[in-house]
């Protein structure tokens, strides 16, 4: 059946999980990622809304501001597929799924920032990068299977709890504690940082040999040091880091 | 190896790649620069290159976040551009990539994250046309077209960080036919420069970690490894 009190086919959700993968390529600073979001919903829309009019009404209710996580995203894709079949059925106020895009983008923004971008990927990132010189170009393929294991996960249930739970999804998203979780990963990018620096000094230096070996060994682990007192008190990473080369780069032709 | 235009072509294929898969798709992080750089030296056979740069780099990057509407510098390009320029750096000069080489492009392509991050903002611009074109078709009610703005949104940035790339590659592949007249001093030098910036991309990725006690993180991981280091010296004497 098509139309008004349907429900939407798995392949039709599938094709709109799919397509929201594109959320984000015409991101612009109005509208943010408006047209991405009706692009992703486009294909559940045509099956709601086999009227042309009632289908543009429905198009330019999502082409209004929308700008969230494009990861967390996934969640108000399905919720706001939960609500618009029932707009379409005539349960609800078409108002209704503006309230809720309103109502969640912001929150659930903080959350994906805060746990893909801040925690995640640093985590990833700093292990994966400590682990070069054991691993070579394996390692990024570890951080790339590290980082997109958690990631696709996370959106494909995220898309189905939307779709599932509608508003509700909330509390269901709150179960997941990703904060807590997120400062433990945290740790994990700053010892990580930490063991590269101490790698890089050491190996650098074992190649140098000798006495300047030794030197250059100390040096970078000095450097290392000081500069995150610098980082903290503001010094632009950029001067920091010229600072070092000329240093270290007098230093090396010097001895 | 020696270097050539297909390199180059490659290096911008790749570049536009990561580029667009940054901001414009999927957003799977094969523009990181561990991977963008990995793959890049991959593909121009330099890997070695690839992966040291990758690895410092993502340091250096390591706590910068697109958060909201803030435009952080260019991640993806600083990678991309620095390692094809020392990748073709290197096949010139018919050797593997060295550490004075890896020092030199950081240096000279310093500015790749800010020019990125310009380009970025042009791009927005653009899509923001399409946004206010897409509202327009779908008043009209041109439906199909109007949601098909969407796809207008990513040849951007495969076309301007493909040329922005093969710029660099080319770039390397020129300044590679000098270096052979630099003094062994200053290359030296060089040499000395890339751990002492990698020390600083460390001590910027800690602090940018945001953990909560990340000095003390990053001193319990130093001195892990310092541990490792020396144990495994002392062994293997």
């Amino acid at each position: 059946m098509i139309g008004p009190g349907t429900h939407l086919s798995r392949s039709v959700e599938l094709r709109v999980f799919l397509r929201s993968l594109l959320l984000q390529a015409s991101w612009n600073p109005k509208g943010m990622q408006n047209l991405g979001l009706v692009y992703a919903l486009y294909p559940a829309l045509q099956v709601l809304y086999p009227d042309p009019e009632k289908r543009r009404e429905a198009v330019q209710r999502h082409l209004t501001f929308f700008n969230t996580h494009p990861y967390v995203a996934a969640a108000i894709v399905g919720g706001v597929l939960y609500h618009e079949e029932r707009i379409a059925a005539g349960e609800e106020d078409p108002r209704r799924v503006n309230e809720f895009k309103g109502a969640l983008m912001g929150p659930l923004a903080a959350l994906g920032d805060g746990f893909f971008w801040l925690s995640l990927r640093p985590a990833a990132g700093a292990l994966c990068a400590a682990l070069v010189p054991w691993l070579g170009a394996w390692a990024a393929v570890l951080f790339l299977v590290l980082y997109n294991v958690v990631h696709f996960t996370l959106r494909a249930q995220l898309f189905r709890m939307g779709l599932q739970l509608g508003d509700r999804l909330v509390e269901a998203v709150a179960r997941a504690h990703l904060p807590s979780r997120g400062a433990r990963l945290r740790a994990v990018a700053a010892a990580s940082a930490g063991a590269a620096a101490a790698y890089l000094a050491f190996a650098f230096g074992a190649q140098q040999g000798g006495v300047g070996g030794w030197l250059l060994a100390g040096g970078c682990l000095a450097l290392g040091a000081l500069s995150y007192v610098l980082v903290a008190r503001k010094v632009p990473t950029a001067v920091l880091t010229a600072m070092a080369a000329l240093l270290a780069g007098c230093l090396g032709a010097w001895l | 190896m020696h270097a050539g235009w297909g390199h180059v072509a490659l290096a911008g294929a790749w570049g536009a790649l990561v580029g667009l898969e940054r901001r414009a798709f999927l957003q799977a992080m094969f523009s990181r620069p561990l991977v963008a750089a990995t793959g890049m030296g991959l593909l121009l056979g330099q890997l070695q290159t690839g992966l040291y740069l990758g690895m410092v780099l993502e340091l250096f990057y390591l706590g910068t976040a697109s958060l909201g509407a803030a435009l952080p510098e260019n991640d993806t390009l600083a990678a991309s551009g620095t390692t094809a320029a020392a990748a073709m750096m290197a096949a010139q000069t018919g050797g593997g990539g060295t550490p004075a080489i890896w020092s030199l492009s950081l240096i000279l392509f310093a500015g790749l994250g800010l020019l990125g991050r310009a380009v970025d903002r042009r791009v927005e611009a653009y899509s923001a046309t399409l946004s206010a074109h897409g509202l327009e078709l779908a008043e009209h009610g041109e439906l199909e077209r109007a949601v098909r703005q969407n796809l207008w949104g990513i040849w951007p940035y495969a076309a301007v960080y493909f040329v922005l790339n093969v710029g660099c590659a080319a770039l390397g592949m020129w300044i590679g036919t000098f270096l052979s007249q630099v003094p062994l001093v200053v290359l030296r030098g060089l040499a000395w420069a890339f751990p002492a910036m990698a020390s600083v991309a460390a001590a910027i990725a800690a602090r940018g970690s945001r953990a909560r006690n990340a000095a003390l993180w990053g001193l319990v991981g130093a001195a892990t490894m310092t541990a490792a280091t020396l144990v495994l010296a002392w062994v293997s004497e």
